[in-house]
């Protein structure tokens, strides 16, 4: 690819280097993909760029002969640490650099970017990957009640009114007009900090449907990632969302490419939390049908069994070991749902060994969320992936989630 | 106690961001004094702050369109509000192209100083901005710290020469007795006691004037003494008459004070002033004397002893 695509490729690695400290380069036939989820599950990103991007693009997949006949991908997984630097200094890239060729050698389990430079310079980067299944969100984003459509300049007017240690804010909506606000938790809890918010009426937006009036708060940081990506490609950014719990969705579509941030937002009590419909859970190669009638029994289930499961995340500072106390404080889910929510997340069953447990598993333990950004009381987006390998497993995530009476097979 | 204002014109705005920014960057707290016909931003000279002190004074009417305020009581028509500098700057640097912006003093779980901001934007509808600044109300019986400082009887007076200048110059002199200072003392020493005995860590800058229009910076150390000399400034008359008789005009007045103050007091001034005095009282304190377009500034840095 060369010039300005290359600040844009850039820049998605940027803005999805604000969500973890993992990259996951997926390439297939739709295009090379690049997805990053952070550790406690509550933010995933995701940028589809179509062969067109590039100036050549070539992905060959090596299809492996075994018992059920399927096609296996690259699954490589990159440290942030490692590939962002190669990407940071953009505006010299854009300078210096002529063309810049990124391929892999799975013999030696690397990726290599080539860097094609002005006086016949030539820099090339080894990047070792590990062998990781990729995560996969799929949300469906035209089912969401809420849509708008915003310019990136608007929201970066908005994001000046917070300032960087302002960890969530708040989107409200209703039809008339649209509000973004400091949250509200942290603003009763620090009497030092300044509560902000903007009120913006519906003729700023480019799409502007709204379902239901509702109220959703989100990490705030994410949001800053994917504006700094919109801006470099100059393109709108639609927002998905619905009611507080449910995950909202930050997608950016041009020709070129496609962009999913999908964020989990803060959620309002016990009971709406269990309501929550299912992000599917899906690895590429879909195996839908036991997803979707997983969601419907999903579905059916009574609050005791929530397919989503809301969660506390303590933050790293405080309430580390006052979980129960908090958890009724707080508005979120009392602590039975965190009890199951704790052995369900255990049981996720993992694919190639790969995927790692989501490491929060038990609140109460955790003084240190390891190595996350998250914040408290988030809903976590409870997903995994699961190998095309195990066919039986595939259910496990739905039948361990019901409770000890009911563990008869959701199929 | 009640207070509202509005100002609707861009110009007062600009120049009442400009003045907030100001005075974010010269002190972290500070406490808005309002009364009828004035706003003050006060800094009084505690030891937290190193014995500095500040008074900034500007006339509101030539600010907002609309100004209300009930103090405390009727005979202390007076309010008192302790904030941090930096979240008022902030939150006016959102309102750049208002078309109005209203201050008043609000209560929400505690006392806030409410900035609401009416945006001029693209398309029709207006857009409306709001912060809730965190204030604290101080009592009465700690108003008398927080007065405007008397303006003492000053051995030299002198006007400043370009603060642009000054400032790239203080700060190289900074540098080099800053490292020099570090590697001499290798820890602590003790705190400054009120009277402002020294501190073996802060680097010492003599300031000094004449009455013939001359200013010098000095910084002395073991190893290296560097000077600036500023000539040809122009002296403002002096108030008492006894002292231009008796005072040569060559002879120098000096005050030994912290350099890094005087940095912060130089990084404040963004745009050079109307008019810029500095009064010299030996060994005592420097008081500076800034005049922003109608906007006053006095700051006092107390000398090292």
């Amino acid at each position: 690819m060369r010039d300005e695509r290359q600040s844009v490729f850039g820049k998605a690695i940027q803005a999805l280097s604000r969500i973890s400290d993992e990259l996951w380069l997926d390439p297939s036939e739709k295009g090379l993909a690049l997805r990053s989820v952070n550790s406690c599950r509550s933010a995933y990103g995701c940028v589809l760029f179509s062969p067109v991007f590039f100036q050549h693009y070539q992905w060959s997949t090596s299809v492996k002969m075994n018992d059920t006949d399927k096609i296996l991908n690259l699954n490589c997984r990159l440290g942030m640490k490692s590939i962002l630097p190669i990407f940071r200094c953009l505006n010299s890239l854009e300078k210096n650099v002529e063309k810049c060729k990124i391929f892999t050698r799975s013999d030696k389990c690397k990726v290599v970017i080539q860097f094609f430079c002005r006086h016949g310079i030539k820099k090339i980067h080894n990047v070792c990957f590990q062998e990781s299944q990729p995560l996969q969100v799929i949300f469906q984003k035209n089912m969401c009640a809420n849509t708008l459509v915003i310019q990136p300049r608007l929201l970066a007017e908005a994001i000046v009114l917070f300032t960087s240690s302002q960890e969530e804010v708040t989107l409200a909506v209703t039809p008339l007009k649209v509000c973004i606000k400091s949250s509200n938790e942290e603003s009763m809890d620090l009497t030092d900090s300044v509560y902000s918010e903007m009120f913006v009426g519906p003729d700023e937006f480019d799409f502007f449907q709204v379902g239901i009036d509702t109220e959703i708060t989100f990490c705030f940081k994410e949001l800053k990632g994917v504006l700094i990506f919109s801006e470099a490609i100059h393109a709108p950014i639609a927002i998905h969302f619905d009611f507080p719990g449910k995950p909202m969705a930050l997608s950016i579509d041009d020709m070129l490419l496609e962009a999913n941030f999908i964020l989990a937002t803060l959620a309002d009590e016990p009971s709406r939390a269990s309501s929550l419909q299912t992000l599917c859970l899906s690895q590429k190669q879909k195996r839908s049908e036991p997803i979707h009638s997983n969601s419907k029994a999903g579905k059916n289930v009574t609050s005791k069994v929530p397919e989503y499961i809301s969660r506390k995340v303590e933050p790293k500072r405080l309430y580390s070991n006052e979980t129960p106390t908090n958890s009724s404080t707080l508005e979120n889910c009392g602590s039975p749902l965190m009890k199951r929510a704790n052995k369900d997340i255990t049981e996720v069953p993992e694919s190639d060994g790969d995927i790692s447990e989501v490491p929060e598993s038990n609140v109460s333990d955790t003084e240190d969320v390891p190595g996350s950004p998250c914040l408290r009381k988030f809903s976590c987006m409870f997903f995994g992936a699961v190998s095309s390998d195990q066919q039986e497993p595939c259910s496990l995530p739905f039948q361990s989630l019901a409770t000890a009476s009911d563990s008869e097979g959701h199929e | 106690m009640k207070f509202r204002a509005k100002i609707v014109d861009t110009a007062c705005l600009n120049h009442f961001t400009r003045v907030s920014n100001m005075i974010a960057k010269l002190a972290k707290t500070c406490t808005l004094r309002i009364s009828p016909d004035k706003l003050n931003f006060v800094l009084s000279d505690k030891v937290a702050n190193g014995g500095v002190s500040m008074w900034c004074e500007l006339e509101q009417e030539n600010f907002f369109s609309e100004f209300q305020m009930e103090g405390v009581s009727a005979e202390n028509n007076e309010i008192y509000l302790e904030l941090t500098s930096e979240n008022l700057s902030r939150a006016l640097k959102t309102a750049q192209n208002a078309r109005a912006l209203k201050v008043k003093l609000t209560n929400k779980h505690f006392p806030c100083l409410t900035v609401s901001i009416e945006l001029l934007s693209v398309s029709s509808s207006s857009r409306v901005v709001t912060h809730d600044i965190p204030v604290k109300v101080i009592p009465r019986k700690l108003w008398k710290d927080l007065q405007e400082p008397t303006v003492p009887d000053a051995d030299v007076s002198i006007y400043l020469p370009v603060l642009k200048t000054m400032k790239s110059v203080v700060e190289k002199m900074k540098n080099i007795s800053n490292h020099l200072v570090s590697s001499f003392f290798s820890e602590k020493s003790s705190q400054v006691c009120s009277s402002g005995c020294v501190s073996l860590e802060e680097p010492c800058l003599i300031i000094e004037a004449n009455l013939n229009g001359e200013l010098n910076l000095k910084i002395e150390t073991e190893l290296v003494c560097v000077t600036t000399h500023f000539k040809d400034l122009g002296n403002p008359p002096l108030a008492s008459e006894n002292a231009s008789q008796d005072r040569n005009s060559e002879q120098m007045a000096e005050v030994h004070i912290d350099i890094r103050k005087l940095l912060q007091f130089l990084a404040g001034q963004q745009v050079n002033p109307t008019k810029a005095t500095c009064n010299i009282v030996k060994n005592k304190i420097v008081h500076f004397d800034l005049l922003h377009e109608d906007v006053s500034l006095q700051y006092f840095i107390p000398a090292l002893s």
